[in-house]
């Protein structure tokens, strides 16, 4: 029988951060919290900084040419975390091109820094997406 | 004491932002690792994430926890460094000739100007696909 359960928050009964998700093939389970997404961006780098959307993000601060740094509204647990970028290759060099974490100040506990770079240079890019998984504070 | 819940939907108290729990299973990522591959290798955090093999320089195979069901899962790989000079053009990929099975995969980190593999100390790493 189909059901919905309606809820504001999920806590866990043993330890309120860990929620078990039986898996795809029934046998196993994974953790709910450790799966989630914690932090994800789309952002144009080219007009006008602009979000196209965003999960976790307070604001963001323009670093210079193709690097662009975003603070969140809630904070990872440390800077421990795995981070992925991926922007779009701009017309000034259509072959390749990179991105990637920028810094140690950028990947302190508030911040991830999404770098673009072309032909070896920085490049503002129109879409750069990032997302990142870890523990919230 | 421990309880499980069966649900087929989530919603909000209000009624609103409905989502199936086998989204909620599916889309949730079943491994990820951050691995600093300076120095003697070392796993800095991961989750489901057993250990990880330095294969060299550039070089790594993270072994699963709990196995997905196969080898077809998603891998999403970057990396860079934090202090220094880090590769103005820097590319993670999956190791060339590997093949990325239920239990372990395998990653190298280089630089695509000069063609070499490089170590860094931020290599992250994330799947997504079914679990066994």
């Amino acid at each position: 029988m189909a059901s919905i359960l309606k809820v504001d928050t999920i806590t866990g009964v043993t330890t309120a951060g860990s929620i078990s998700v039986t898996g795809e093939g029934n046998s196993t389970t994974t953790n709910l919290q450790q799966g989630l997404a914690k932090h994800w961006v789309r952002f144009d780098q080219v007009n006008s900084n602009t979000f196209g959307d965003t999960f976790n993000s307070s604001s963001f601060t323009d670093a210079g040419t193709g690097n662009t740094k975003f603070t969140r509204t809630s904070n990872l647990a440390n800077d421990d975390y795995a981070a992925f970028i991926t922007s779009e290759v701009q017309a000034t060099y259509t072959n390749v091109s990179n991105s990637m974490l920028a810094g140690s100040t950028q990947l302190s506990t508030s911040l991830m820094s999404a770098y673009h770079v072309e032909n070896g240079s920085a490049q503002d890019t129109q879409t750069i997406t990032m997302i990142a998984f870890g523990d919230l504070a | 004491m421990a309880s499980e819940l069966r649900v087929n939907t989530l919603k909000d108290a209000a009624g609103n932002n409905s989502i199936a729990t086998s989204f909620v299973a599916g889309g949730s990522a079943k491994a990820w690792s951050n691995l600093d591959g300076t120095g003697t290798a070392a796993v800095i955090d991961s989750f489901n994430i057993s250990g990880m093999t330095d294969n060299g320089t550039g070089d790594y195979t993270n072994s699963i926890s709990s196995n997905l069901s196969n080898g077809n899962y998603v891998i999403t790989i970057a990396y860079g460094n934090q202090t220094g000079s880090w590769a103005a053009q820097a590319n993670g990929q999956l190791k060339y000739a590997s093949t990325p099975a239920a239990g372990s995969y395998s990653l190298t980190t280089g630089n695509s100007v000069n063609g070499s593999l490089n170590d860094f100390d931020r290599i992250h790493s994330a799947i997504h696909g079914d679990l066994a």
